[in-house]
């Protein structure tokens, strides 16, 4: 049954007038255009959204169209790691190779990593720790990106939990005994993914010229 | 203080969460690794420094740059992101490579079917830890549920919502 890609998740903030390339570029970018391109990314998704920030560079300067950008992004999520990095690398690695790949992943990084240290080495510089205005702001920030992760949750499960091996629903088994086992039980990662990975590839292994094995 | 051995264990650990943050983030396993058993942050600083993430131009787990940071200065923060980020990007650009060669066999498409319900497992426990860590009053919840709701019904920008959440938590006290 599984013989096509599942669609990506509807990515927030996805404009239809971006699911057309513009214009064709004749030549693929050199890793200094996707660097460029993907700082911009970053700067455009502050608080997330990074995909569809992607998708939009993307498909506007002509390096992708949206087959091939829906094909990068469903294998991003299925390499382990950051999306929005995976992404990115794929992204570059397509267009430009190895050097492609690193600029990339260099681009989408860089703008935020300068923030994030100079913010970090500001609070962590203020004498007697956060001040407790700042420490109720960030409190409140912590509501708001759970809210923002809860909105991209729905898409992304929905995915893997209508998988389905002949009657048997073992995407949401899975699925259920994975956030039990890592979300409530706290068990180590390694084990779990060992025994649950493990199942899935044997309830979807290529169909034998047998249909006998139980 | 900061020793080679610290700067190792730190990257070491954050070469394991990027490589088994599958689906996106895996902020149970980390919890569990950085508060539980390293002991190197507090619940509070993680829930903090995610938040922080959020506000961040990029891809929002740039917090792993804040606890490296938080936990040893400039090498843990250079540690904790280049080991979080690196084996991630090289492992994807090699299947990036991979897949345009290998995509229409069948054990691809076995491993995405196995690996996809795993990877929204994962993401379901990663939202009740970072719940348990950032929802502590029934203020705290309704916020969180006043920007869900935002989020869903307007196309606001994510960060504008999350600093919006800072502004009304510094306001009432959070």
């Amino acid at each position: 049954m599984p013989a096509t890609l599942p669609l990506p998740p509807q990515l927030e903030d996805d404009p239809p007038q971006a699911t057309r390339p513009q214009a064709a570029l004749p030549l693929p970018p050199t890793p200094l255009q996707l660097a460029r391109a993907f700082v911009g990314v970053a700067l455009a998704g502050i608080g997330g959204g990074i995909p569809a920030h992607t998708r939009r560079a993307m498909l506007n300067r002509g390096w992708l169209d949206n087959a091939e950008f829906a094909e990068a992004f469903t294998l991003a999520q299925l390499t382990p790691g950051p999306n929005g990095v995976n992404l990115a690398a794929m992204v570059g690695a397509r267009l430009g190779g190895k050097r492609g790949a690193l600029a990339s992943t260099l681009g989408v990084l860089t703008p935020g990593l300068i923030a994030m240290t100079a913010v970090t080495v500001l609070l962590l510089g203020l004498p007697g720790g956060l001040p407790p205005a700042l420490q109720s702001a960030l409190r409140g920030a912590a509501c708001a990106a759970l809210a923002v992760m809860l909105t991209m949750v729905g898409p992304i499960v929905r995915v893997g939990w209508n998988l389905k091996a002949g009657r048997l629903p073992i995407g949401a088994a899975v699925t259920l005994l994975t956030f039990v086992a890592l979300g409530v039980l706290r068990l180590d990662l390694l084990p779990v993914l060992v025994v649950l990975v493990g199942a899935g590839l044997v309830a979807h292994r290529p169909a034998k010229r047998t249909h006998d094995n139980a | 203080m900061t020793t080679p051995e610290l700067v190792l264990d730190i990257f070491l650990t954050f070469v394991r969460l990027g490589l088994t943050g599958f689906g996106g983030t895996n902020l149970a396993e980390m919890e569990r690794l950085l508060v539980g058993q390293h002991g190197w942050i507090d619940a509070r600083t993680f829930a903090n420094g995610f938040a922080l993430g959020q506000l961040m131009p990029g891809p929002n787990l740039l917090a792993v740059t804040h606890y490296g940071l938080v936990i040893a200065g400039g090498w843990g923060a250079a540690a904790a992101t280049v080991g979080f980020y690196g084996p991630t990007a090289v492992l994807s650009a090699a299947a990036a490579l991979l897949w345009k060669r290998h995509s229409a066999h069948p054990w691809s498409l076995t491993f995405r079917d196995a690996l996809l319900p795993f990877g929204g497992g994962v993401m379901l426990a990663g939202v009740l830890v970072l719940g348990q860590t950032s929802i502590h009053s029934w203020a705290a919840a309704a916020l969180a549920a006043l920007a869900f709701v935002i989020l869903r019904r307007t196309r606001l920008n994510s960060a504008l919502v999350v600093v919006g959440a800072a502004v009304v938590g510094a306001l009432i006290g959070l």
